[in-house]
């Protein structure tokens, strides 16, 4: 399997959807392949927690794949995909206590430092803080400041991902990155 | 970065109107020295290509891009933030993998009419067949068992590169499906309809490259 998995490489994720929207399992394990990578950055940047980041991106590959036959085509495979995993992490923090295991990721590398420059720890240090103030922010600004500031979605993307209107979506972001520079303000 | 999306703010030399209606519709403030906060970090980031005589001289404006060049600079940090995915990709895999997704029963040139094939099994060997082509990539490939003979009709989509007549592609592909068809899988086959869906860029020995994320427009 490995080497027909291998020549599906160069088709386009609309042929691949095409495929695997009528059960070819090689074609969405390129797909897999593919996308999973920034799915579980987006999962973890919103999660802070790895193994949920995980979970949450299994689950939401494992649900395109059955709702593959209904996926019209009129977004991008990749939106959509954001779109499912971004819904998937919201419900994750809705359903849960605030407050638990970010603070294992937001522990910079700071007390192994030994020897490295001191500018290495303070970004290490301003990189927690920057998670710490993500985490503070409303989920639905935070998704739309990850999607657009660590994931390069536009606009437009977003507001399909999040469904919410362009306005909306601006008025988002706007906000979060009042919040996030008022706390990153004392690291300069 | 990302602030710099032109839509997000007016030209510095749009008249206050404009500005005003821009603030409305983004969540915009306006700073006591008339400035809209956007703008000023717009002109913070820029500070180095275009000086601004405003800027240095406004406190409202430089209170309002404090924080800036630390979060821009530590939002490159997050960026690289990347964990490997290996783990959940397999893990999707075997589930998928795992779950069985016949579609629906075919059956085999076989007088026995006893032999069933499943279409997306079938589906796949007739979607490499095409593939095999040289210039064609199948898409779409569904099966349509007659009633009441062992007969199937295949309905395929392609993409073509443009670099040779249709046509003759078109036969080679038909002749390929068919032999897979009938030699490796035993259907008969009572017709073949093709239909180009699409347009492929001449196949390049190693094409798998997605545009980059960051640059926003990759599908």
């Amino acid at each position: 399997m490995g080497e027909t998995g291998d020549d599906l490489r160069d088709l386009d994720n609309g042929l691949l959807v095409a495929r695997a929207a009528e059960g070819d399992d090689d074609a969405f394990a390129v797909l897999v392949q593919r996308h999973s990578g920034p799915l579980l950055a987006l999962a973890y940047h919103m999660l802070g927690n790895l193994s949920d980041a995980e979970e949450a991106v299994q689950d939401a590959l494992i649900s395109a794949w059955r709702r593959l036959p209904e996926f019209r085509g009129d977004a991008s495979f990749r939106t959509w995909m954001y779109r499912i995993v971004t819904n998937r992490c919201l419900n994750v923090r809705r359903g849960r206590a605030p407050s638990v295991s970010l603070d294992a990721v937001s522990e910079p590398a700071a007390h192994d430092a030994g020897g490295e420059p001191a500018r290495a720890v303070e970004s290490a240090a301003a990189a927690a803080a920057l998670t710490q103030a993500l985490r503070d922010l409303h989920p639905a600004q935070r998704a739309c400041w990850v999607l657009r500031e660590l994931h390069g979605l536009s606009y437009e993307e977003i507001a399909h991902v999040v469904g919410e209107s362009e306005q909306t979506v601006r008025g988002r972001l706007f906000r979060a990155r009042r919040t996030l520079m008022k706390e990153m303000a004392s690291w300069r | 970065m990302a602030l710099d999306d032109p839509r997000a703010t007016p030209p510095p030399d749009d008249p206050a109107a404009r500005e005003a209606d821009a603030a409305r519709l983004i969540g915009d403030e306006r700073l006591p020295c008339g400035r809209l906060v956007s703008h000023a970090w717009e002109q913070a980031r820029a500070a180095g290509d275009q000086p601004d005589p405003h800027m240095d001289g406004c406190a409202f404006c430089r209170q309002a891009v404090e924080g800036l060049t630390a979060l821009d600079s530590t939002t490159r940090t997050l960026w690289a933030e990347r964990p490997s995915a290996r783990t959940v990709a397999d893990r999707v895999m075997r589930a998928v993998r795992a779950e069985v997704r016949l579609g629906r029963m075919l059956p085999l040139d076989d007088p026995t009419r006893e032999l069933r094939i499943a279409e997306t099994a079938a589906a796949k060997v007739l979607r490499r067949a095409a593939d095999r082509v040289p210039g064609v990539r199948a898409a779409s490939c569904r099966l349509t068992p007659a009633e009441g003979s062992t007969r199937v009709t295949i309905a395929m989509t392609l993409a073509v590169t443009l670099d040779r007549p249709l046509p003759g592609r078109a036969a080679e592909v038909r002749r390929a499906v068919a032999h897979a068809a009938e030699q490796e899988l035993g259907l008969a086959v009572s017709t073949i309809d093709l239909r180009i869906a699409s347009v492929l860029e001449p196949l390049k020995p190693t094409a798998s490259d997605e545009p980059t994320l960051r640059d926003g427009s990759g599908r």
